[in-house]
């Protein structure tokens, strides 16, 4: 199993999260994916024509899609089917929400990020008030779960929506995105770092 | 940055749940940046949120025990706000004149409350026992505890600070402590508390009834 990997994404970071929770051995390549753009040259296109990464090898097969690896890596190969809880079909649904909801972060938070940290051109005040509209949305989602007694965006257990959402908003201060005003997002952001196994990128600067 | 002086009184900095034994997290109360932590110990503790050796914000900062250490280069500090010591200078004793600028702060009613260090009242005692509920971030700050009773349709049952009243709601049975903190260009805060005795169906209608202060409570740009 072969990961194409930009130690600074938050999208391969989902990746590195899931295959350190599942314990996975497998190998790292990193793709040059500042200054040197990689992702878009040739020979990543015949890879993952989106010229997007991260991109699993597994079994002989590319998988692209941050969101798609995790639903791949865990339906696969966790052995207590908790990640992508195909047991309980009245979750599955739930977790897919936020799944889709990741990838709005992504679009947003992420996007401010690129323009802060690597001096990407766009619209940065129009993605900071993409990414609180959707904070708002997240933090009321866990503030509710936990006066329900839930730690998690899905229940009770941690599943690969909480991997999704992870990365850009524990990294959304690089975009200039207040994490203050969140309180059950901080709180949830503290838990996720207590998780075995769990792992620290760059320009996450938590510790239990 | 401008002298941090707080006006006069304790303000409801966040529900006591914000900031856990053993971590910091960030406040700012009108135009003040403030860092909250609790040791191992517990004892909530508000300082100015700057290391005073280069303005690195302290609430980035790593708890070890009773001790609050800056993650730009690792000054460590003590409960007090004395600097306990320099990892660049492993054998010098910090001189007393290194601190932290520390506020007053408590906790109270489930919230966490702060005030100026020469403030002479006493943080605000609040009968009965109480749980954090919610914190809501809205855009702009209600102009008074009047406004902010209106916006979600309570009346005021006893007032505890300018900023902070138990009042009563029709939605739910009970009495339900409610405040709001004004970070200026930040927007507000607002906080509420619950009796410890209150139901989990009340809880989570007081949540969802402080959420919609954020429709009443927009800025007019937002959508």
């Amino acid at each position: 199993m072969k990961l194409f990997d930009y130690v600074l994404s938050g999208n391969c970071y989902k990746i590195r999260l899931l295959l350190d929770f599942l314990e996975l051995s497998h190998e790292k390549q990193a793709v040059d994916f500042f200054p040197g753009r990689e992702h878009k040259s040739d020979a990543f296109l015949q890879i993952n024509p989106l010229g997007q990464i991260p991109v699993l090898e597994d079994d002989g097969a590319y998988i692209r899609d941050a969101q798609a690896i995790l639903v791949h890596l865990a339906s696969r190969y966790d052995p207590t089917g908790t990640w992508w809880p195909v047991n309980d079909p009245s979750q599955l649904g739930r977790v897919a929400q936020w799944l889709a909801f990741a990838d709005s972060i992504t679009s947003t938070a992420s996007a401010a990020r690129l323009h802060d940290v690597l001096g990407y051109d766009l619209d940065v005040a129009q993605a900071r008030a993409g990414a609180h509209k959707l904070f708002r949305v997240l933090d009321d989602h866990l503030a509710n779960q936990e006066l329900q007694g839930f730690n998690w965006i899905a229940g009770s257990r941690p599943t690969v929506a909480d991997i999704a959402c992870f990365p850009y908003v524990a990294l959304a201060g690089d975009g200039g995105i207040e994490l203050f005003y969140y309180p059950a997002i901080q709180r949830w952001i503290r838990r996720f770092v207590n998780l075995p196994r769990f792992k620290l990128m760059p320009g996450i600067n938590i510790f239990d | 940055m401008k002298p941090s002086e707080l006006e006069a009184g304790w303000f409801p900095a966040g529900l006591q749940n914000y900031v856990l034994p053993k971590t910091a997290g960030r406040v700012v109360i009108a135009d003040n940046d403030i860092a909250l932590w609790r040791g191992e110990d517990g004892q909530i503790r508000a300082w100015e949120n700057r290391c005073p050796h280069r303005g690195m914000r302290l609430s980035y900062g790593i708890v070890r025990g009773n001790t609050l250490t800056c993650l730009y280069h690792g000054w460590s500090y003590d409960g007090a706000g004395a600097c306990a010591g320099i990892p660049a200078h492993p054998e010098l004793t910090p001189p007393k004149t290194i601190r932290a600028k520390a506020y007053r702060a408590a906790d109270s009613g489930g919230f966490i409350w702060v005030a100026n260090p020469g403030e002479t009242t006493a943080a605000p005692s609040i009968d009965g026992d109480w749980v954090p509920n919610r914190s809501v971030h809205i855009d702009l700050a209600p102009t008074s505890l009047n406004e902010l009773a209106e916006g979600i349709g309570a009346e005021l049952v006893s007032k505890i600070t300018d900023h902070a009243a138990i009042v009563r709601v029709p939605e739910v049975k009970g009495k339900v402590l409610l405040a709001f903190l004004d970070m200026k260009e930040h927007g507000a805060m607002i906080h509420t508390s619950v009796p410890a005795s209150a139901s989990e169906n009340v809880a989570i209608a007081v949540s969802k009834l402080s959420t919609r202060l954020r429709q009443v409570f927009k800025a007019s740009s937002a959508a």
